[in-house]
């Protein structure tokens, strides 16, 4: 899996392409848990080049979540392809998380 | 002449190994013109019932045998394998409804598997065991978001 990383005013922005499951997943979490180290992080995940997600992945996703909101921050994913945001549905991820259609839209709805 | 209709497979469940199968019955199922959405439930269906043998089922040295089929309606396929006696279906449900900080990390592969299928059947004969389940073609989804296919 191609993970990259930006920041887009004060949130981050990890756009990761390919299969995220139990081959990607743990790399996955450490490379983008590294990037919330302040207060009130804001994490986007664009995951428009993600087109599997294995339960491997979903718990990756978690750690994610749970890492962002035991800071005080904010978390979303945007652009999920519909097998995979079956998958999010499936599981109830989908009423856990922010989901938005794009990532502009995400952003602004983060507040940059 | 007609290529077959049938994927067999003997795989070791490594992960690189149950990345390479997916790969492989993904090119087999679109070559024969099944939909993407079932494409994609068959290949995560594989995915998860190997990486949990090979996690839960102590197997992970013998290779589990994989055939898949393609029908007009649907996709079947059967997973065996000779590690101890293991019914998926008998797997405890996750909660879904806690707050995010509550919910436990894992216990979602199985569930999945449970509600990508229409048909799910675990047997064990000859100190085997065997997994057998059917993925709808052209389905749609419930709009209940629960999973289960319908078919129009």
């Amino acid at each position: 899996m191609e993970i990259h990383d930006e920041r887009i005013g004060n949130t981050f922005v990890v756009t990761a392409k390919g299969r995220l499951d139990g081959g990607a997943s743990a790399a996955f979490a450490e490379k983008v848990g590294a990037l919330i180290t302040s207060e009130k992080p804001k994490l986007l995940l664009d995951f428009a080049g993600v087109d599997f997600v294995t339960s491997a992945g979903l718990r990756a996703v978690l750690v994610l979540v749970k890492k962002v909101k035991a800071a005080g921050g904010s978390f979303a994913l945007c652009a999920v392809q519909e097998p995979v945001r079956e998958v999010l549905d499936i599981t109830g991820f989908t009423d856990m998380l922010r989901i938005h259609a794009a990532r502009a839209e995400a952003i602004a709805a983060m507040g940059g | 002449m007609t290529a077959p209709m049938q994927f067999e497979s003997a795989t070791v469940p490594t992960p690189e190994a149950v990345v390479a199968l997916t790969e492989n019955v993904t090119q087999f199922l679109e070559e024969h013109g099944v939909d993407m959405r079932a494409v994609h439930h068959t290949s995560l269906v594989l995915s998860e019932v190997l990486t949990n043998l090979a996690t839960h089922g102590g197997c992970c040295d013998r290779p589990a045998r994989i055939v898949i089929a393609v029908e007009p309606g649907r996709v079947m396929g059967e997973i065996t394998d000779s590690g101890p006696p293991f019914d998926p279906r008998s797997a405890p449900e996750p909660s879904l409804d806690v707050a995010i900080e509550d919910r436990p990390i894992g216990g979602l592969g199985l569930f999945l598997v449970r509600k990508l299928t229409s048909a799910l059947e675990y047997t064990r004969r000859n100190d085997e065991n065997s997994l057998t389940f059917a993925i709808t073609r052209g389905g749609n989804r419930d709009p209940d978001r629960s999973g289960r296919e319908t078919v129009t």
